[in-house]
């Protein structure tokens, strides 16, 4: 085995178990701030999908968050028997409904017009939630009931516990994030990534450019569909702060602090955006602008994202190269 | 048997009349060329045929059937491959990549979502064998973008050729090569097109009379002559347009 092999598999396992002993070891506020960090890590991802590597820059990405976070949020309360990994996949799949008719309206445009329609669309959904009270009790947001979860051989799981819904996340996000690791190994992977580098070659070499960029707004959508419903879950409550322009940044902010060339970039930029904002954030109430003045920072002087700094020579260690940066 | 067949073709960028009524027909296994001064619309008559513009008027038929309007990807697909006259490639990807993008499209593997690319051995020996036809092997890992210019020529024509396609189009080949790499290049399109039928647009002559079995002349959007070489050469209304008097 070379060591081009043997830095990820070790390092992988390394962080599988870290993963794994943080609910046993760390005091209950980190299980909290892990928590977050691994779904928003699969929102940040799925962003990614779109802008590193389908090459177009979604300004409303929290659409699909929120689709699935309110989708999930409403399930809980209403049809609570289905249990949560049902609902939690029919609002991962509520996302990727979300994203193909979204992408359906957007993809035809390009660039800032691209973004711009995303945002359109976010702010319309952004108002729904606002205005339909009735169902979604606008800015005062609704509360949820968390249904336990049954497992074949450890029984009733109560969601009540910081610990499981821990585990519950680490298995789903892991999955997702694998589910979109996959993805970009497949050809239609390929395919986007091929859109991306030169839309006019694709296209005359068969690829059906519009159908493409329909496919990988679908895709992200379920991803960021099933992080907003893992966000319901977690949190216990769903209000427009989950729809809302804020949260189109936030995941913005995190994908470029991150790094959008490596698959990973977006995670380690979940992470170290959250940890940073709680740190800061214990500090001073006017921590976005130390936050900001970070941004400017590594938009300036740091151009691939912080995942940058991770690189050591020709061995990047644990960071999986992402056949973005080819 | 006629491959394309374009009836009364014409086009006109926002009153600007740019191809006026152009009837051309191209036969299967034959080279064609279309030359004519700048200007004349050749590269627009390119476009058209392969779906990039749609013509304001006129049919065009490949193979009997009606492909006007028809999008570029689908254009492809049955059949019709291009290259073009500013390197068109994929400069952040290796030569190997740049070519498996062609293979994969060229399988009907283009929304594959359940199978490993890189896994895949009947992609990699497809490509393996392209490369090998226009001499790209040994820089399968380059990047695109660090190739000489004269290799991105080829790989331009690596990915044209990857779809086996029952058209080739070419569009100004040999721009922008030494006197020395064209003769190069002309050799290698009489060897990798050989009993194919090809359509290309040219400036050089000696590259246009080595190579075309029929040339068709355009001045001014419309076709002066079309015929074998030694006709287009004796042609009064050719001389005056394009060869010069002389």
């Amino acid at each position: 085995m070379n060591l081009h092999r043997t830095y990820p598999i070790a390092g992988g396992i390394l962080v599988a178990i870290f993963l794994l002993v943080i609910p046993q070891t760390l005091p209950i506020l980190l299980i909290h701030l892990s928590t977050e960090i691994l779904y928003f890590a699969l929102f940040a991802v799925s962003f990614n999908l779109v802008f590193g590597y389908g090459g177009l820059l979604p300004f409303g990405h929290a659409a699909l968050f929120g689709i699935g976070a309110y989708t999930a949020g409403l399930l809980f309360n209403h049809l609570p028997q289905l249990s949560i990994l049902p609902i939690l996949l029919i609002a991962a799949l509520s996302g990727l409904v979300a994203g193909f008719l979204i992408g359906l309206f957007c993809v035809r445009l390009s660039g800032p017009y691209f973004s711009l329609a995303s945002l359109a669309f976010q702010m319309f959904f952004f108002a729904v939630a606002l205005k339909w009270r009735s169902v979604t009790h606008g800015s005062d947001g609704m509360g949820i009931t968390r249904p336990g979860l049954y497992l074949p051989l450890l029984g009733s799981l109560p969601m009540g516990e910081v610990q499981n819904l821990y585990y519950i996340t680490l298995v789903l996000v892991a999955l997702g994030i694998f589910t979109c690791y996959f993805f970009l190994k497949t050809p239609l992977g390929n395919s986007v990534v091929c859109m991306r580098e030169n839309e006019i070659r694709a296209s005359f070499l068969g690829y059906d450019i519009f159908l493409t960029k329909i496919t990988v707004l679908a895709v992200s959508g379920m991803l960021a569909g099933l992080a907003g419903g893992l966000f319901a879950l977690f949190q216990g409550f769903v209000s427009t702060t989950c729809i809302d322009v804020n949260m189109s940044l936030i995941v913005l902010l995190m994908v470029v602090i991150g790094g959008t060339d490596y698959f990973l970039g977006p995670v380690i930029g979940a992470a170290f955006y959250l940890i940073f904002q709680d740190w800061l954030s214990g500090m001073t109430r006017h921590w976005w602008l130390f936050m900001g003045i970070f941004f400017v920072f590594v938009v300036l002087y740091l151009e691939g994202g912080i995942i940058e700094l991770f690189k050591f020579g020709k061995i990047r260690l644990w960071i999986s190269k992402s056949g973005n940066k080819t | 048997m006629t491959i394309v067949k374009l009836k009364n073709i014409s086009k006109d960028f926002s009153g600007l009349q740019v191809l006026v009524g152009i009837t051309l027909e191209i036969l299967e296994g034959e080279c064609h060329a279309i030359i004519g001064p700048n200007g004349a619309g050749k590269s627009t008559l390119f476009n058209i045929i392969t779906g990039l513009y749609r013509p304001s008027g006129g049919k065009i038929f490949f193979l009997d059937k009606d492909i006007t309007n028809w999008s570029a990807h689908k254009i492809a697909r049955l059949g019709i491959s291009r290259s073009f006259q500013i390197t068109n490639i994929f400069p952040k990807m290796t030569v190997f990549e740049n070519v498996r993008n062609a293979i994969v499209s060229k399988f009907n593997r283009r929304f594959d979502w359940v199978s490993l690319l890189n896994k895949d051995k009947k992609i990699g020996e497809e490509c393996d064998r392209i490369m090998n036809l226009l001499v790209l092997i040994d820089k399968k890992d380059v990047p695109a973008s660090e190739l000489s210019y004269g290799a991105q020529r080829q790989l331009e024509m690596a990915l044209t050729l990857a779809r086996d396609p029952l058209l080739i189009m070419l569009d100004e080949p040999t721009a922008g090569l030494t006197a020395d790499e064209t003769r190069k290049a002309v050799q290698m399109i009489k060897q990798v097109t050989k009993g194919k039928t090809l359509l290309i647009v040219e400036h050089d002559m000696e590259v246009v009379f080595s190579l075309a079995d029929r040339i068709t002349v355009l001045n001014y959007g419309e076709v002066l002559a079309t015929g074998a070489p030694a006709e287009i050469r004796e042609n009064e209304k050719v001389k005056m347009a394009y060869l010069g008097r002389g």
